[in-house]
């Protein structure tokens, strides 16, 4: 038996082994006897084994090269390093299901444990343990083992002997003579994802994503217990913990798409940016009016609805990104992956949706009825407005995510939304969060007493004006980004305020200020960088200082890195400042790859993207592609391309690997003037080597030709073509001009804001989930000496 | 209560108008080249890069300029704001977003969708035994 159809099989076992565990949790549940408790944890750790096993089997075949698999040979190849190689793991679909259950799975260990403290594990467990097993099917449908030869029976199946000579063959049929072919070498990982942000974005966004699970696990048990107030207790730390995960995946992309993928900003409203930033937005609306149901009862339905919510969301991001219904709208671009994976991901979004909603509608009429009693001015209503308008970013931003599924429906065929979309919705809600996370923090629960509330307000709004007065002398803005101006800063200073005085009283309760620090810090860093930046194209040629934006940019040449990669170097040069840039272009078989560089002061970064390479501009080049017998016009004549010439003897030299030579002849037709031009490829067994001819024109300039390579057809040989370059004559009026590099040169102020923003929000969120976690603790004690 | 409500119900449809509103507004048509032209709008427009027609980059104005033929067929020039989109070469299509000046198609956006590289076929198989 192969490795493979070992992992295929565990997987499996897996899936089986998870649902058996959530249908004996059921039972546990059901009939609150501990009977069955013993097979429930038995099947869910099986699951996790199993999976482990498979994961470890699957890690094995990459890290040995085993190209028999059709998954490994897509996406791996031999001369990756190890750390590209590792996340070859997850660089597809299969792999990234993998990846995703694995993380599930683990996580479930850790729930297990917790969940049996706070008295939840049977309902807990099985809701968790039944989303394991729909992330297994996936696996068991689009199965990560599958063998090269599934994929392309026709192409590598043969019946007969095995010809000598040949090594990497399976036989399939012994008996019967029937063998596969597979490849020895993979197609290797998309430049593209070859950094070291690939090495550690992905995990982090599917840990987030598995995390996500349980606050929905929690809802759904509270809701089976008919507990309607405790279960928030036990699940909010898992929530903030899935907040800050995801929150700081989504960051890490975006550094990605700033850093190397040259996207000039962090934030492209990409599909799959969108997909994970939905969710997360659901999950910290949650966190937000949990709050206010542990002070006053209320928001008992609102507090299901958006934990089943940003679960289902998790599900319907990825049918997005995954399912192929977005075709062609995005500069992603996502692979069809077959109508299994259409309609089992459907199923899910079906399936957990109405567990949650359904059961929610069951159960709603007994619900406590917990009556208004918060005055507008109250830190309940700034909570609710808070979560509200955080719940409508995330429903206009799956909307215009959804554009193309929408104008399907609508107009028969798909389009994307632009940028713009986003940009104009979100912004005025952007505006009321940021307010309201300072507004909020002043308010007393329940009620504020006008007098304390003005005290309150008026060094953060006295600070604000300020900072917003120092920023606009920078340039004005709209009114809009002025409002998101102010109210970030006015977020910031009233956070730090009452973080202050919260900090002299119990340092541990200071989380929440210091995320919403975090996100205001951040929400600056954008409006500063992305609004202040100056930008310019810069022509730089060889050697030639250029001054642009206030440096002084000298092109000094290139250099090749690793693989098909170049850099180029920049000097950049300011009064006594010298650095270097060197930005770099990955010429790959049949596209460009542009990275950009930076250079990070501490009030800015100068960032260099490059934009492409013109070789010395001497006389001009064209080039030609002809047919066999083909006429074509260039200069102030036709060129003709009449046959190869090769002969008998120099194919018979090719044949025996001997160095032979190919003629091309051409026919130039000037008027009434007709002149032969040959042009030689030589090949010696060390690549081609052509030799030029010049054709002197009428009016006396020259023009020189030259072979650039030959276009064989294989099937039908009067088809082949010969690819030509002719280097027009010099004209004495065009500049000369040496090798010059073209840069979008551009300086994004403050931008370390957005870091520093990062790292608040997530200390912030690291001392929340210590907090809610050690009341949860608390609460357990609590319950288990009832 | 019944103020709340109706002021609750308001920001809703207000929210909700607003996000349509710019959806519809956003949301640029596909269309052929003709029809681009004749309404004058933006417009998102499907083809093919024409190889054998002159491609060329402005280095002085980062404008990139190609033909493209459509799929009713009409080959135009189009110039792009900015440089060589990426993965142009072996794009099966492309899509242009942008509006007509002067019977010229000026992009400012161009996505390319690429065939096999990494989906996987037949031929890269047979390449790599």
């Amino acid at each position: 038996m192969l490795l493979g159809q070992v992992g295929a099989l565990v997987i499996k076992l897996a899936f089986l082994a998870a649902l058996a565990a959530a249908f004996c949790y059921y039972q546990v549940h059901r009939t609150g006897s501990t009977r069955w408790l013993p097979f429930s944890r038995g099947g869910y750790h099986l699951a996790t084994l199993s999976l482990m096993t498979s994961s470890a089997l699957f890690l094995y075949l990459i890290l040995t090269h085993q190209f028999q698999y059709t998954y490994i040979w897509n996406y791996s190849s031999t001369d990756l390093p190890l750390s590209l190689l590792l996340s070859t793991f997850y660089a597809g679909q299969e792999g990234s299901f993998m990846l995703w259950a694995l993380f599930t799975s683990l996580i479930g260990v850790f729930l297990m444990q917790y969940s049996t403290e706070n008295d939840y594990e049977p309902q807990v467990m099985s809701v968790y343990s039944l989303i394991l097993g729909f992330l297994l099917l996936m696996l068991v449908v689009k199965n990560p083992f599958t063998f090269i030869w599934e994929t392309f029976p026709n192409d590598l199946i043969q019946t007969g002997p095995v010809p000598a000579g040949i090594t990497n063959y399976f036989m399939l049929d012994t008996a019967k003579n029937i063998w596969a072919r597979y490849p020895v070498e993979g197609k290797g990982l998309n430049p593209l994802l070859q950094n070291y942000w690939m090495v550690i974005h992905p995990p982090i966004l599917f840990i987030g994503f598995s995390a996500m699970a349980v606050p929905y696990a929690h809802a759904v048990a509270g809701l089976m217990k008919r507990d309607y107030n405790s279960w928030i207790r036990v699940a909010t730390p898992w929530s903030v913990f899935g907040a800050m995960v995801l929150g700081t995946g989504i960051i890490l992309g975006g550094y990605w798409a700033y850093e190397t993928l040259g996207w000039g900003g962090f934030w492209g409203w990409d599909p799959v940016e969108n997909s994970s930033l939905v969710p997360w937005l659901l999950c910290v609306a949650s966190i937000h009016t949990t709050l206010t149901q542990r002070k006053s009862g209320a928001f008992v339905k609102t507090n299901f609805v958006l934990s089943i919510l940003t679960f289902v969301t998790v599900l319907y991001s990825t049918f997005l990104t995954r399912s192929g219904v977005l075709g062609d709208t995005s500069v992603h671009s996502f692979v069809d992956p077959g109508m299994w994976v259409y309609w089992l991901l459907l199923a899910c979004i079906a399936l957990f949706g109405t567990i949650g909603f359904g059961l929610l509608f069951f159960r709603v009429k007994e619900m406590p009825k917990v009556p208004v009693e918060h005055s507008f001015v109250s830190r309940e209503f700034a909570l609710f407005l808070g979560a509200f308008a955080l719940s409508f970013m995330a429903l206009f931003v799956i909307i215009g995510t959804s554009s193309p599924i929408i104008t399907t429906i609508l107009k028969g065929k798909a389009s994307a939304v632009e940028i713009m979309y986003y940009v104009r919705t979100n912004l005025p809600l952007g505006i009321v969060v940021t307010l309201l996370s300072g507004l909020g923090q002043l308010l007393w629960w329940h009620h504020s007493k006008a007098g304390s509330l003005l005290k309150s307000l008026m060094w953060p709004t006295i600070l604000s004006v300020l900072l917003t007065g120092l920023i606009l002398l920078m340039g004005w803005e709209e009114i809009e980004i002025l409002l998101f101006m102010f109210c970030s800063a006015f977020s910031l200073f009233a956070n730090l305020q009452v973080g202050y005085g919260i900090y002299r009283g119990n340092p541990k309760f200071v989380g929440g200020s210091i995320a919403h620090i975090g996100i205001a810090v951040m929400c600056l860093g954008f409006i500063t960088s992305e609004r202040y930046d100056d930008k310019a194209t810069v022509t730089l040629e060889k050697n030639k200082p250029v001054p642009a934006l206030g440096y002084t940019l000298t092109y000094t040449g290139y250099r090749p890195l690793e693989r098909d990669r170049f850099a180029f170097d920049i000097e950049v040069v300011r009064g006594n400042l010298k650095k270097k840039v060197a930005p770099s272009m990955h010429f790959s078989e049949q596209s460009t790859l542009r990275h950009p560089d930076l250079i990070n002061f501490l009030s800015k970064d100068f960032y260099v993207s490059p934009v492409s390479i013109e070789q010395a501009a001497g006389p001009k080049e064209e080039t030609l592609i002809l047919q066999k017998g083909e006429e074509r016009p260039i200069g102030g004549f036709n060129v003709k391309f009449r046959e190869f010439d090769f002969n008998a003897f120099e194919r018979g030299a090719m044949l025996e690997g001997r160095s032979f030579v190919i003629n091309v002849n051409l026919d130039i037709l000037e008027g009434k003037r007709k002149s032969a031009l040959i042009l030689t490829m030589t090949n010696s067994g060390e690549g081609p080597v052509f030799t030029p001819a010049s054709y002197t024109a009428a009016n006396g300039s020259v023009y020189e030709f030259n072979l650039v390579r030959i276009l064989p057809d294989r099937e039908d040989r009067l088809k082949s073509r010969v690819e030509l370059s002719v280097k027009m004559p010099e004209e004495p009026s065009a500049p000369k001009r040496d090798e010059t590099l073209v840069v979008e040169a551009s300086i994004k102020p403050m931008i370390n804001l957005v870091w520093v923003g990062t790292v608040t929000f997530i200390v912030g969120f690291a001392l929340t989930i210590l907090r809610r976690a050690e009341e949860a603790k608390v609460h357990a004690k609590k319950w288990r000496q009832e | 209560m019944n103020v709340k409500v109706v002021v609750g119900v308001v920001v809703v449809v207000v929210g909700i108008v607003i996000g349509a509103v710019n959806f519809l507004e956003s949301n640029v048509e596909y269309m052929d080249f003709a029809t681009a032209e004749r309404t004058n709008k933006r417009a998102q427009v499907k083809g093919v890069w024409v190889q054998e027609q002159p491609t060329s980059f402005d280095a002085e104005n980062v404008k990139f300029t190609f033909y493209m033929r459509d799929d009713s067929d009409r080959t135009v020039k189009v110039v792009l704001d900015g440089a060589k989109p990426n993965n142009f070469e072996i794009a099966e299509s492309i899509v242009a977003k942008g509006r007509f000046v002067d019977g010229e198609f000026h992009a400012t956006e161009i996505l390319t969708k690429c065939p096999s590289k990494y989906d996987g076929d037949a031929e890269a198989v047979k390449k790599s035994l």
